[in-house]
């Protein structure tokens, strides 16, 4: 009986068993690494502002012994995240009045359980050769060539937008649930936006789909590798380009943060939420911008691929190859993040209406036309880097020389309430009170003399 | 151009299990996460500390409140387009697989600019009614 059920399970395939334990080890050092880039958005941030930034906390835990060995020496602060993250455990578990308490629960769990199954179908160590496992003369995992991702499937990319579209039930509810005007206004804000930058980023995907001919991960970085082949980002400027600019949107990053923006919204969909459930939210924050950044080297940089190295090419089964691409992935994938955190700290946010009109009056225009073009260039067979490259560069060109003629909408614009003090019916003449005339004419230097005035 | 033939080879079901694995994962850290802070740590309550806070003013009535139609335009907007996207990715995904210069590719090209032009039809349709403003 116990032999038959087995039987029936194993030997386990070599994809399975190798995913699961690539699973589990990218999610602890995803996890693990959130700590180490708060601490660098921190010092980033500082060196910009010309500031040190967290210098002190070290790790003495406040025990005296301790204290006596690390005496002067700080650990450069590293032990800031560490002390923030226990003081988040430590902290009171907030719930306010009037909130949906279920909701406001859930809201937590389900922005971080998207953000850390996401980046499950990122390829990042190539293939691996491995052998059997046999244990007491049953095999328990059969030989094979496997790819070191947690999950090889064909509809990678699929799996991923689908994913990172989940992300956005997290921020609503938060922002719903809390009973907090500003809560709402800033869920409502981040829904707004993510979804609308949905559609350019999965159209520039579509850009790399077409030439690749698969929405298969690992397909995609071995098309990037090789005699003839470069990295996408030099084929496709212009979609890596729109690319980046969805991820910072998806990840709620400046310049795009408007869901967060303090000076309008106090602290946004996340204003009620304390302890372990803030914890949470951004934990998903920073979980999104490693998945965000290592889906972007793997579409346009290359992957786990090193110029000039032959232990970072497909044809490398080893260990020692699958430690060295993995080295290089998440190499670059900080570098991506450290290029998040610039834009953050250097361009300044931008206003709501204009993060919207951005997505809607050009990211997705430009897009489809990137597409459509991408398209014909395939059906012509113009499908060298060079080409497509010179494509991409004329497109950039052509919007920006049609650029002053396109119809736009005026910013700022009046909308008038007919019959009001300032927008009087035809033929009617409004007599102004003697209150406060700079208020009533919108006009810098009032007339000394008030009566009549003529509204605009 | 792609030569790989194992491109378009299925994908066996047994190698979505990792991502169950990972779910079960992150719905036990998530829950564990919610569920253990509200034992650790303080719960202290009192009338004026249970309000939301509003910047500092006492918050005036609840935030149930209805809000601005465009969110839910554009919303459906969103709806017409991803769907559109969606769709595309087989094409492209087999229009760079057949001979894309052949007879059969010209009929997988002038299909799929039909499609995208029912789009841009929308898009001029939602941008003359002005739900791409935002003001």
């Amino acid at each position: 009986m116990l032999d038959a059920v087995l039987d029936r399970i194993f030997p386990l395939s070599p994809q399975v068993f190798v995913g699961i334990i690539t699973g589990v080890v990218a999610l602890n050092a995803i996890v693990g690494t959130i700590p180490l880039l708060i601490y660098f958005e921190r010092k980033i941030s500082a060196y910009i502002q010309d500031r040190l930034g967290p210098n002190r906390v070290g790790f003495d835990l406040g025990l005296p012994i301790l204290q006596k060995l690390f005496r002067g020496f700080g650990f450069w602060g590293l032990g800031q995240s560490a002390a923030d993250g226990l003081k988040f455990v430590l902290k009171e578990d907030f719930t306010p009045r009037g909130a949906d308490k279920f909701l406001f629960s859930l809201a937590p769990a389900a922005a971080v359980v998207p953000a850390m199954i996401g980046w499950a179908v990122i390829p990042w160590g190539g293939a691996l050769e491995v052998g059997s496992i046999v244990l007491g003369g049953r095999e328990l995992v059969a030989a094979g060539t496997v790819q070191v991702m947690a999950a090889n499937i064909n509809a990678g990319f699929m799996y991923l937008l689908a994913i990172a579209a989940l992300g956005v039930y997290g921020v609503t509810l938060g922002g719903w649930a809390s009973n907090n005007k500003f809560s709402f206004l800033g869920g409502l804000r981040a829904s707004a936006g993510m979804i609308s930058y949905e559609i350019p980023m999965g159209l520039s995907i579509l850009v790399i789909v077409l030439m690749a001919g698969s929405v298969r991960p690992t397909s995609i970085v071995e098309q990037q590798i090789g005699d003839g082949a470069v990295w996408f980002i030099l084929a496709h400027p212009l979609a890596a380009l729109l690319m980046y600019t969805c991820i910072l949107a998806e990840c709620n990053r400046a310049p795009f943060d408007n869901a967060e923006a303090e000076q309008e919204l106090v602290g946004g969909f996340h204003t009620e939420y304390s302890a372990m459930r803030f914890a949470l939210f951004f934990l998903a924050e920073y979980t999104h911008m490693i998945a965000g950044s290592a889906f972007f080297v793997m579409l346009f940089l290359g992957g786990y691929h090193l110029p000039g190295v032959a232990l970072t090419t497909p044809e490398e089964t080893g260990l020692l190859a699958v430690l060295a691409k993995f080295v290089v992935f998440f190499t670059k994938v900080v570098l991506s993040i450290c290029f998040m955190m610039l834009v953050r700290w250097t361009i300044p946010r931008i206003r709501y209406d204009q993060v919207l009109k951005l997505a809607w009056q050009t990211l997705i225009p430009v897009s489809m036309v990137l597409v459509v073009s991408t398209s014909v260039m395939v059906y012509l067979g113009r499908t060298l880097w060079w080409q497509t490259a010179v494509m991409n560069l004329a497109l950039s060109l052509a919007l920006m020389v049609i650029w002053p003629y396109l119809p736009r909408a005026d910013v700022n614009r009046r909308v008038p309430l007919a019959g009001s003090r300032f927008s009087p019916l035809p033929g009617e003449a409004v007599r102004t009170g003697v209150s406060n005339p700079v208020a009533l004419t919108d006009n810098p230097m009032p007339d000394k003399n008030q009566g009549l005035v003529s509204v605009h | 151009m792609p030569t790989d033939p194992c491109i378009l080879a299925a994908t066996p079901l047994e190698n979505y299990f990792p991502v169950f694995v990972l779910l079960m994962m992150a719905i036990g850290f998530a829950f564990a996460n919610v569920v253990l802070t509200r034992f650790i740590g303080p719960m202290r309550s009192g009338r004026t500390k249970d309000e939301t806070y509003e910047s500092g003013m006492t918050p005036i009535g609840t935030a149930r409140k209805r809000f601005n139609v465009r969110f839910y335009i554009l919303a459906m907007t969103f709806l017409v387009f991803d769907v559109e996207v969606i769709f595309l990715y087989p094409w492209a995904t087999t229009f760079a697989n057949i001979d894309p210069s052949g007879e059969q590719g010209a009929v997988f090209l002038g299909r799929v600019l039909f499609f995208m032009a029912t789009t841009v039809i929308a898009y001029v349709y939602g941008y003359r009614k002005g739900i791409f403003r935002f003001d």
